[in-house]
């Protein structure tokens, strides 16, 4: 199938024969084997889990998470594929943001952060000698126009709104899981089980560690205030304590 | 009738901020006016920058909220790199650095920062419209009555003052201090700093 396309692999600027924009396919392609991560959009919040990855024991234990990534108060990413491109994003997304809180003196709309990055992302596919960003990115966040909303975006730049969704590794495998048992009256308790479920999936266990996994969550608190909670390996161990009892119970019924 | 005056005189307005032991609190009156004209009787000056850290701006109103809006800025995306807040000390360098970044065109402000360090002391720092600091571990006063605060302070402060006690003291150099100018007043605000948060009260002025 690639047979041809050598000859049009080396500028991002030329259309194969067939429409087809092959650099930007292959940073997809390289999205597709790093770390998995999934978000789900519940009534009451947005949910985002992801894979925790450790090439070496000798590696420090990071201080934060290298996948969800605060941009504001009230706005995450998680990202899937070069953590190098990935940080440039991250810090133009947060500069955007905050240029946005001065000039307007509100926090800067979800969707407004996601489809301003995607068109940065979208520069790389349209300009010769440059590659694109080989990130796939989730967005989930609260604003007072649309509420909570979840996003994904591709290394072309192109964006979409998403009830469920997955990027990284095994992410058909995610995404078929997610078709079958997504309910959109969920809660986000029942959205981090589902969630639990789909990471199960993505890394192949039916073990599922704390260590392996970690899940964050976008509320709104009693005061109106946006709320982003990583949850501690505490919160992580119960949390994968009730699903696997529900597992067992469902089970035995 | 219009009269000639300074422009950092134009807003009007008082900041001050002082010491205690392990509580630190600033406070600015809430008068906004256009010279003599009084436009608006509750324009705060003080801001929440963490809860541990306020800065008050004294001087022309609009370079007030601009710059206020700036450090928010500065400050939120230090805090999204480095995952913890600016400490005091660092944020003083930061603002510093802002305001002598515009040397030729300065802010017409006069700001005061006021915190608690990571061991829970207090931190006061003031400057001039270009940067200039004074570190001080007593009180530090900015607008446009100066010379009463720092009567009133330099009379009644006493250092290792409980929040209570710091409470009344900064509330009383406040609203003496700007009984005698024309300029500011109108009743105050008061932030009082603790290990344990912040607590606010408004005063009522005359």
């Amino acid at each position: 199938e690639f047979a041809m396309s050598r000859r049009y692999d080396s500028r991002t600027t030329t259309f194969s024969p067939d429409g087809r924009l092959l650099q930007v396919e292959y940073a997809l392609k390289a999205t597709d084997s790093a770390g998995s991560a999934t978000g789900i959009l519940a009534s009451d919040g947005v949910v985002l889990a992801a894979q925790k990855q450790s090439s070496s024991k000798l590696l420090a234990t990071p201080r934060q998470s290298e996948k969800i990534i605060r941009l504001d108060d009230h706005l995450l990413c998680v990202v899937a594929g070069l953590n190098s491109d990935a940080n440039i994003l991250i810090q133009s997304g947060r500069l955007m943001a905050q240029r946005h809180r001065y000039r307007f003196q509100e926090p800067m709309p979800v969707e407004m952060v996601c489809s301003w990055i995607c068109d940065y992302k979208q520069w790389y596919t349209q300009h010769g000698g440059q590659r694109p960003f080989g990130v796939s990115m989730l967005y989930a966040g609260w604003d007072e126009c649309h509420g909570f909303q979840l996003y994904k975006a591709d290394p072309a730049g192109t964006y979409g709104g998403w009830r469920a969704t997955a990027i990284g590794e095994n992410r058909q495998g995610a995404e078929n899981l997610l078709k079958n048992e997504y309910e959109e009256t969920c809660n986000v308790e029942q959205a981090l089980e589902l969630a639990v479920k789909v990471m199960s999936k993505t890394l192949d266990t039916t073990t599922p560690t704390a260590d392996k996994m970690e899940f964050t969550t976008v509320t709104r608190g009693e005061d109106g205030q946006v709320r982003i909670h990583q949850l501690t390996e505490a919160e992580t161990e119960a949390l994968l304590a009730r699903v696997e009892i529900a597992g067992a119970a469902a089970g035995d019924a | 009738a219009e009269f000639a005056m300074s422009i950092m005189e134009y807003s009007g307005g008082a900041v001050l901020a002082m010491t205690g032991r392990n509580c630190v609190a600033i406070a600015s009156d809430t008068r906004l006016g256009s010279q003599a004209q009084t436009q608006s009787t509750d324009f705060e000056k003080c801001f929440r920058i963490t809860d541990k850290l306020y800065v008050g701006l004294a001087g022309l109103a609009t370079d007030v909220l601009t710059l206020s809006a700036q450090l928010d800025f500065k400050h939120r995306m230090y805090r999204l790199r480095e995952n913890r807040d600016m400490t005091p000390k660092t944020f003083s360098a930061m603002l510093s650095n802002a305001l002598y970044a515009k040397r030729f065109g300065p802010y017409f402000c006069e700001p005061v920062v006021a915190g608690l360090n990571a061991d829970g002391s207090p931190f006061v720092t003031c400057m001039d419209l270009i940067g200039a600091p004074v570190d001080t571990d007593d009180f530090c006063v900015s607008g446009t009555c100066t010379e009463n605060m720092y009567a009133l302070c330099e009379s009644l402060y006493r250092p290792d003052m409980e929040p209570d006690d710091l409470f009344e003291t900064i509330s009383q150099c406040l609203l003496s201090a700007v009984d005698r100018d024309a300029l500011s007043g109108w009743g105050g605000v008061v932030h009082v700093i603790t290990a344990e948060g912040v607590t606010t009260r408004r005063l009522k002025g005359r």
